[in-house]
This record gives structure tokens, sequence and C-alpha cells, in this order.
């Protein structure tokens, strides 16, 4: 088709013709390919954007009604994000909803609704969530002792995080690595018998889990009056915030209190940002400034967005975060993020929520309105 | 440009440690430096505020208070007045509300403080405002006084201009003291009007303070709590009860939550003559101050049946909302605002999608929104800022189970409909709390003398002595010209 470049032509195609088991074919190569040109992920997008036009009713429609198809869709950058309050109301499943082998849903209690995302498979999500884990967290080492505080996945089998952290401990654990919160919640007792091991033995230990599971945990020690100084290596990954689960701490003081009990340096403690409604991650490069730089694996872009217009912020300004995953193949690749954010040099910063704006003056807004419903 | 805010009467700006708070809009930028006083600072001015109320501004006839407040109110109205100019110019780059809606809303806002207006808000709360001055013969026998508080404690927030003038205004009036604490939001017009009345009266100035902490600052807080005997407070609901679990239980607590204001549509007003022009107001209503205000309506019912159906009137409503934006730009909206924005439209498109009875209009880049719904919908918040829900209802008083269940949250609501009607559906809606009906057009505008949250403003704040009718009786037994 003569004036139609080649990438366009290939979307046409696949349009009608990609299976799933061809998608997810190509995304394990392209995980698999180690980087990315521009054009490689535009191409790529491109094609899952198809896919998923085709095959996800719900987010056909809502592309539809943003004006965008596969026809007028050229960049990567047009591909429509979805809000993730959408993952509340809407099915967005390219497979059929029962044929999902796992639904990983939010945590998120509001109006009692939690948002959903259907997995046909886990090949995508997991080669996604390892290759990316190895390359920033184990950085070169092969298998490390892990302590893990968070509940396990057959306790939590929706949670996303579950399941991050049982493949970490099991592709990247080295033996007497453990789970620590279980139906009794927090064993701090456990946890301190495997720190004070792990310092007598002079290899490198890495506790991982939920922001405020380890406020609790520095809570109990800081009660006890323990503190510890891990071997040379140790390292910590926390994740998701506290989320009304523990006090909420500022963010150089809840690394200033970690590298204290722990004796992790902050450039070790290193912190991942993910979301049920991605397969892939970001890290950053540990805490020893904050915010520090977050950034994602070749397969994910992200954008700043004016969150009413959709379009892309110039570089330093603030707005909300767009992330473009394309390992999230089977429900909509292109979300649109409540978490505000600012582009930098070799990726972005998290600014916090910007969910729940108050308003200025003196009318009621959604949030306050919304929790007055909750009671 | 750098400002001071505040009023600190008896103390020196090199004395007070400043906080500076920077604004930016419309291309410019202004700070602020407010003052943030000292635990001792705040316990000295406290007690000056308080002694030179007793001693000067309860002394005062309140015909005189009135006639002092007009003067500066005339001041604020005389667009020629420095301080008039300085808040034209400062109060869009302060608020981001646009140039034309300060300037508008100014003027009507505080021609609502002129002498007659004042003397018709005296008289809608004290059946005799002389109780103010003096004892006055009661109904039951006996006389009464009315007395203010000795020191009142005004919390004010939000960024809508003026709105601390309306319960400073009603402190002078009952002889409070008045200590104000401006909204970081908007800190300026406070302190203005206090340094206007200074000018006018130097006695009058030194009865009232405007101060500044950061909201939700509790130590700094509970200082003025702790001196105040009664307590005004604006706010959400959160910010409320942490202020009232700190505040005396011997202080009288007023507070002014967050409130949702709605609007009404009769068949009566739906034909093709009037609904253009009442689409213009609703328009209007929405637009002015950007739906920040208690009163602004955030939701329309529209009743069915009418030549103009409601689907029509929500794009009759959209096309004012259009001209609106581009004569009245919307302002510049923070992240977490245009959050709200977005998000509360694309969970109306998605609504939609699978709905043929739900329709977005306009496109998510227009500066408004509007969604128009045919089955009935419970009230709820809009996502501000010029977006409105306009739903379908079959009849006016199906809009009544539709908001009842708000009813803490209810106020203002705008009815269009004829005379009969307009009471009927008055008298349902002010059983279900709605606590003030105002034209279209008007929503933001309160005339002088309004029931603020369905209150006696200037009521609430005094306490009643009474000399019963026995002691003036027994005083009698013992008068000089006794026989």
């Amino acid at each position: 088709m003569p004036g139609i470049p080649p990438v366009r032509e290939a979307l046409r195609e696949s349009v009608a013709d990609v299976t799933e088991a061809q998608i997810i074919e190509a995304l394990l190569g392209f995980i698999d390919q180690g980087e990315a040109s521009e054009a490689e992920f535009e191409r790529m997008a491109l094609a899952v954007f198809a896919y998923q036009f085709a095959n996800n009713q719900s987010y056909r429609r809502f592309a539809i009604q943003r004006g965008r198809t596969t026809l007028t869709v050229r960049n990567w950058r047009d591909i429509p994000a979805v809000p993730i309050t959408a993952f509340k109301d809407l099915t967005l499943s390219c497979c059929a909803p029962e044929a999902a082998e796992r639904i990983f849903m939010t945590s998120g209690t509001t109006q009692g609704l939690r948002g959903r995302s259907h997995h046909p498979t886990l090949a995508v999500w997991d080669r996604s969530m390892l290759v990316n884990f190895r390359r920033r967290f184990m950085q070169g080492t092969k298998r490390i002792r892990m302590g893990i505080l968070f509940p396990d996945e057959a306790a939590m089998p929706n949670s996303s995080l579950a399941r991050y952290l049982a493949l970490a401990q099991r592709e990247c654990g080295a033996a007497g690595s453990a789970g620590f919160v279980g139906p009794q919640g927090l064993d701090v007792v456990g946890v301190i018998a495997a720190l004070t091991q792990a310092e007598a033995s002079g290899e490198p230990y890495a506790l991982l889990g939920a922001s405020w599971s380890f406020v609790h945990l520095l809570d109990a020690l800081t009660g006890q009056g323990r503190r510890f100084a891990l071997p040379e290596g140790s390292r910590i990954l926390d994740t998701g915030g506290f989320k009304g689960q523990s006090r909420e701490m500022g963010a150089d003081a809840f690394y200033d209190a970690l590298s204290a009990t722990f004796g992790v340096p902050r450039n070790l403690c290193i912190n991942m940002y993910g979301m049920t409604e991605l397969s892939t991650q970001f890290y950053d490069d540990g805490n020893a400034v904050c915010p520090p730089v977050k950034s994602g694996p070749h397969w994910i872009r992200s954008r700043v967005v004016d969150p009413v217009s959709g379009r892309d912020l110039a570089e330093g300004a603030t707005g909300v975060l767009v992330h473009h995953d394309l390992a999230h193949f089977n429900c909509a690749s292109a979300i649109l993020t409540e978490d505000a954010g600012v582009m930098v040099e070799g990726g972005f910063k998290l600014l916090g929520r910007v969910d729940g704006a108050d308003s200025k003056g003196c009318s009621l807004a959604v949030e306050e309105f919304l929790k007055a419903a909750r009671g | 440009m750098n400002l001071f805010a505040g009023h600190l009467p008896g103390i020196a700006a090199t004395e007070v440690e400043w906080r500076r708070l920077d604004f930016s809009a419309w291309g410019e930028g202004v700070t602020v430096d407010v003052p943030l006083l000292s635990e001792a600072q705040g316990l000295a001015l406290a007690a000056r505020v308080r002694e030179n109320a007793r001693s000067y501004l309860k002394t005062l006839p309140v015909a005189e208070i009135v006639a002092t407040i007009d003067k500066a109110i005339a001041r604020l109205l005389d667009r020629e007045d420095p301080l008039r100019r300085q808040a034209e110019a400062l109060l869009p780059v302060v608020t981001g509300y646009d140039a034309e809606t300060v300037r508008l809303g100014l003027s009507g806002y505080l021609r609502t403080f002129r002498a007659p207006q004042l003397q018709r808000f005296l008289a809608e709360d004290f059946a005799n405002p002389g109780v103010l001055d003096g004892f006055q013969p009661a109904m039951k026998g006996g006389f009464a006084r009315a007395h203010g508080p000795e020191l009142l404690l005004h919390i004010w927030a939000g960024n809508v201009p003026g709105l601390s003038l309306w319960s400073l205004i009603s402190g002078l009036l009952v002889k409070a003291g008045s200590i104000g604490k401006v909204a970081s939001a908007e800190p300026l017009l406070a302190g203005w009007f206090a340094q206007i009345l200074a000018e006018i009266d130097p006695r009058l100035g030194e009865c009232l303070a405007i101060v500044w902490w950061k909201g939700g600052d509790a130590a700094s807080e509970q200082v003025w709590l702790n001196q105040a005997d009664t307590i005004v407070a604006y706010g959400g609901n959160d910010a409320l009860a942490a202020i009232r679990e700190r505040a005396p239980i011997t202080a009288r607590f007023l507070t002014h939550g967050h409130k949702i204001g709605f609007g009404v549509v009769s068949v009566a007003a739906l034909d093709a003559r009037k609904a253009g022009a009442l689409a213009r107001l609703c328009a209007h209503d929405a637009m002015r101050y950007e739906q920040q205000g208690c009163y602004s309506p955030q939701m329309l019912f529209v009743e069915r049946g009418g030549k103009v159906s409601p689907r029509e009137f929500a794009e009759m409503v959209s096309r004012e909302l259009a001209a609106f934006a581009r004569r009245h730009p919307r302002r510049a909206l923070s992240v977490a605002e245009a959050a709200g924005v977005a998000a509360w439209r694309s969970g109306e498109e998605m609504r939609a999608f699978d709905n043929e009875g739900r329709l977005v209009l306009g496109d998510a880049e227009d500066g408004w929104s509007v969604v128009q719904v045919d089955a009935a919908e419970p009230l709820a918040p809009s996502g501000l800022n010029r977006t409105l829900k306009i739903v379908a209802v079959e009849s006016l008083d199906a809009v009544v189970p539709l908001v009842a269940p708000f009813r803490s949250f209810l106020q203002s609501a705008a009815i269009a409909a004829s005379p009969e009607e307009l009471f009927r559906i008055a008298a349902l809606l002010g059983e279900a709390g709605v606590t003030r009906i105002a034209a279209f057009g008007t929503m933001t505008a309160p005339e002088a003398g309004w029931h603020n949250d369905g209150r006696f403003n200037l009521l609430d704040l005094v306490t009643i002595t009474e000399i019963e009718h026995s002691a003036e009786l027994a005083a009698e037994a013992f008068a000089p010209y006794v026989d």
C-alpha cells in the first residue's frame, strides 16, 4: 500500500489476525530483547493497542468515545489512557473474564468496589516482574536470603503484591528465606531471630514488604530498643505507602528510621512503585535523596499529562502520570493514574496522590461526600 | 510584589515572625507575608483586644457601629479608593478567579453591608436592636439586654473573596472583640477591612485583630481556642471536628461546614421563550466562583414534559457555559483540581457507554462539562470548576427524596417555577433541610440579612441578660421615694 509506513501496514494486518498466543509470544520476546528504541516500542505499542481495540469491548468503546481508533492513532502517545477508576466500573479484558488464570484486585474499598485486572496467563506478568526485579533489586546477586513482610499468595490470591513477593522469594531467595506475616499478623519474634542470625552470619539479607508493614516493624523494634547492623550488601524493598494501615511517616523520616534500625544505607533502601492495573513495576536507585527518580524497563513508558486535556506537559511541569505498560496486554496498556509526577532526566519523580482534591471554598467536594456516605 | 497581611494592634511588624505565601495566576505573581505569632504575643494580643472591646466597642451605640462599617464599606465600593484598586488588582492573582468575577463579586457582596442593609440584618435577628445598647422591655415582662462575646474567634477557610467579612461584621454588630484567622487561600481582604476601620475610627481598629496560622497547626490554634468564649469556624467536617475536639467545652462553637447547592426547574419555565434566558442564569451560577461557594449549584433537576426537554435544556446550559468560558475563562486549576474534574468527567463517560439515557456534553478540553441524565439520580457533588449534572425528573416532588438523604450538606437551592409551585416545593425542600431558596442568577449572591446555614447569625453570638419582673418590682421597695 503506497504511502503508508510499514509499521502501520503491519498494524492493520494485526488487527484482524493477532491471536492471544501470538501477542504473548511477541511480548515475551520483546521483554527478553534487553532494550528497545522509541521506534521499536512504538511498533509494539501500536500492535498491543490494535489487539486491545479488537478484543476488549469496553476499551474499544472508551477509545472510540475519545475519538481514537486504530486508524487515527499514529504513535504511542496517542493511545488513549484509561483512568484507573475504570477498572472498578468496567471489565477491561480481552479474554473472557472466566477464562482468566488469575484476577488481581485492588485493596481500595471506596464504595466497596475493587479495581480488577484479568490475566489469561501469568507468563508475561511473571517474566516482566523477574527480569526487572533481577536488574533493579538483585543487581547481579543471584540469590539472597529474604524476609517478607506481607501475607503469602495463598492468603491473598488476588493480590498482585503477594504474587510479586512470592516470585521474588521463589526465584531469587536463598535458603532460609521466610515470610513473617501470617494469620496472626506480623511475627516480630521471627523477624528478630532472622535478623540476629543474618547479623551473625555475615551474609547479606533482604527485607521486602509493604511500606506500612515496615512501620509496624519499626515501632515494635523501637519499643524493644532493638537495632541491627545487617551485613554489607543487605538491602530493603518497600512499596505501596501507608494507606491508613499504619501511621503516616514522611519519606525522609521513614528511610532514616530504616537505615538506623537495620544498618542498611538509604541508597540500598529501594522503593518499588507498582499497581494492580499494571504488569510492570518501577524502581528507584535507593532513597539517599527523596523524592528519588523512578524508572522502568524498556517495555513501559510514562508521560506526565494535564488530566483535563490528556496532553503531555513539558519536562519539569507537575501533572498526572500516565503509564504505558505493554506487559498489561490483556487489559489496557495505557492508564491514567491518580499519582502526581514530574518528568526528569532518567525517569520521573512521584509527588503523591491527587485523588480527593478538596474545594478551595466552602462547597462540598466528592471526597468528603463519599467519606460521609461511607459513614 | 510583596504584601503584608494581618492586623495586629499594639504589635510592631518587626516584633513578629512572618511566613511567606506565594500566589500566581493570570501571568502575575504576588507574595504575601502572613504573621506567625508566638504564644506570648498571641496571649497579649487576645488580652488587648478583649480589653479594648470592653472599654470602647461595648460602649458604642449599635447605630454608630453601623455608621462606621458603612463608611468602611463605602471605601471598598469606591473604585477610585487605593485599597479597592489593590483588591481588584491582587485578588485575581491570589484566588485565581478572573478579574471581572472578582470585581463584580466584590461589589455585589459589599453592597449587602451598607447601612440600610445592616439595619435590616439587625432587624432580622432582633425585634428591637436596642437590646444591644441597653435593657429593653421584654414581651413577657421585665427587661432584657443582649451581650456579644468578649472575644470572638473566627477561623476562615477557602478562597472566595470577602467570605471573612460576613462573620467579622456580625461580630462588630454585637460588639465582640474579634480575632480573625485568615485562610491561606485568601489572606488579604479581612486585613484591609480592619485597616480601613482603624483609619476611620482608630479606637475601633484596636478592638479586632487579623492573624494567621497554618491550617491544622494544632499547637498555634490551641492558644487562640483557649482565649475565645465564642468560635465561628468554616471548613470541611474533618477540619471542624478537629477544632471542636480542642475547643474548651465552655466556648460556644458555631460551624459552617461545606455545602452542596442545587437547582430545580419546573416545566413552567421550559418554553422556548423563557428557557434560553434561564439557561444563561443557571450557567452564570455555576460559573461564578467556579462552584467553590457553599451556595453554588452542582446539580440541576429539570422536570420532564415541557416544550423544552431536559436534554435540550442541558444543551442550552452548555452553550451558555461555552460562552462564559470565552468571556470569563476558568481559572487555572491545580493538578489535584484538574484530576478531580477529569475523574468526574471520565467516570460519567464510562457510565454513558451502555446507557442511552446519559450524555456527556462538550469536549474534555473545554473549560466546562455538562452531563445530562434521564433517570433520576440522587444529589452528589460534581467535579466542581464548572462541571454540572442535569438530571431529568418526572415531577418537582420527585426531587425531594433525591436530596433529603443529604440533609447535613444542604443549604441553597434555586427554583424556577410558578408562585404556587415555588411555595409548595420550598416547603418540601425546607423540611428536607434546605435553608435558602433563591432565584437562578442569584445563587452566589445571598441577599442582605441572609440567615447563613439557616441560623440567626447575630442571635447565635449573643447571650441575653434578663431583669425579671420580680427584681424590678422588688427594687421598688428599696427606692428612695418609697412610701
